[in-house]
């Protein structure tokens, strides 16, 4: 419950696993949604496609070094 | 326990993931000292284990999800757990990928590989507390809720935990062998030859499928453990356990 209060179980209702009052279900029904800003999902999705990539080549290159290492 | 059914989508999604991964170790035994001359045959290796990483990261936090929905109900979730919200999910795949890159930079040393474990524990238990795509955000949500002798303690137990899965598949693959001896019809004695510790594509399977075996556990756990230290900070444990008291008394 985000008020925090002590309800009974019928007079809470879940939404997406929590349970809310009904005043708190009120007010997250009112409020906007706030979008995260263009930017960060392309900062973030090139940043991890980045990371994938480069994880590929670097675990063909720790492959490489491991193998020379145990020879 | 009330996720369960939801682990049969983390395992379907992951098997090909670990497969893939065994496949290239064996390739890598095979090439040996020679395995710098061997790039295209390692690299191309490499490239489908990171397209399958993308499917068994999807499917870890579905599961995630589903541990989570199950924790506050008490009873199995159903269909919203495939709404996994997007911010969550391209956060966990920026923190994964970080622990990618960090796990296989790290492997030299024996201490890297146990703090990517535990890294990678936090990036799913922390997943859905990402309400906003950032860059930063999912690592402080990671940091914030960092605390390493617990996190230790569960890699410890999961790394024992890895140890027991293996014999135990390796006991079930020889009472599968050794109980269809007896129908007949089939090449037992070849396969009594495939499955010995002497087979190295044989241990290495069985090492893969050690890690899809935990995996679940794993990712229920650090979900768990984000949740209760969520509780913790807010002060709902205690009051549920005011609550609990005031019952009983």
């Amino acid at each position: 419950m985000t008020c925090t209060k002590t309800l009974c179980q019928e007079c809470a209702t879940q939404w997406d696993g929590i349970w809310h009052c009904a005043a708190c279900l009120a007010v997250k029904r009112g409020a906007k949604v706030e979008r995260s800003p263009l930017f960060s999902w392309i900062a973030v999705v090139l940043i991890t496609a980045a990371m994938l990539f480069g994880g590929a080549r670097l675990m063909v290159w720790t492959a490489a070094v491991l193998a020379g290492l145990f020879s | 326990m009330t996720a369960a059914p939801w682990a049969g989508l983390l395992v379907a999604t992951t098997l090909p993931y670990r497969f893939l991964q065994a496949l290239f170790f064996d390739q890598l035994v095979e090439v040996r000292t020679e395995a710098a001359q061997y790039g295209n045959l390692l690299g191309g290796t490499a490239n489908m284990i990171v397209a399958a990483i993308v499917i068994a990261l999807w499917g870890r936090a579905v599961y995630a999800r589903a541990c989570r929905l199950a924790m506050g109900r008490g009873a199995t979730p159903g269909r919203e757990v495939w709404r996994v919200p997007a911010a969550a999910l391209v956060s966990f795949f920026l923190t994964s990928s970080v622990v990618l890159l960090v796990g296989y930079l790290s492997v030299f040393t024996c201490l890297g590989l146990w703090v990517a474990a535990m890294f990678a524990g936090l990036a799913i238990g922390t997943m859905e507390l990402n309400e906003r795509v950032s860059v930063l955000e999912p690592f402080r949500l990671i940091g914030r809720y960092a605390k390493p002798m617990i996190l230790l303690g569960m890699a410890f137990v999961f790394f024992c935990g890895l140890f027991v899965a293996l014999v135990n598949l390796a006991a079930a693959f020889g009472l599968g062998v050794w109980a269809l001896s007896a129908i007949g019809g089939f090449d037992v004695p070849h396969w009594e030859l495939l499955f010995t510790p002497g087979n190295r594509r044989f241990v290495l399977m069985l090492v893969a499928g050690a890690f899809v075996a935990i995996e679940p556990f794993w990712v229920a756990a650090h979900v768990v453990f984000v949740r209760k230290a969520g509780a913790q900070e807010r002060g709902d444990d205690l009051r549920a356990w005011f609550e609990e008291l005031r019952r009983t008394a």
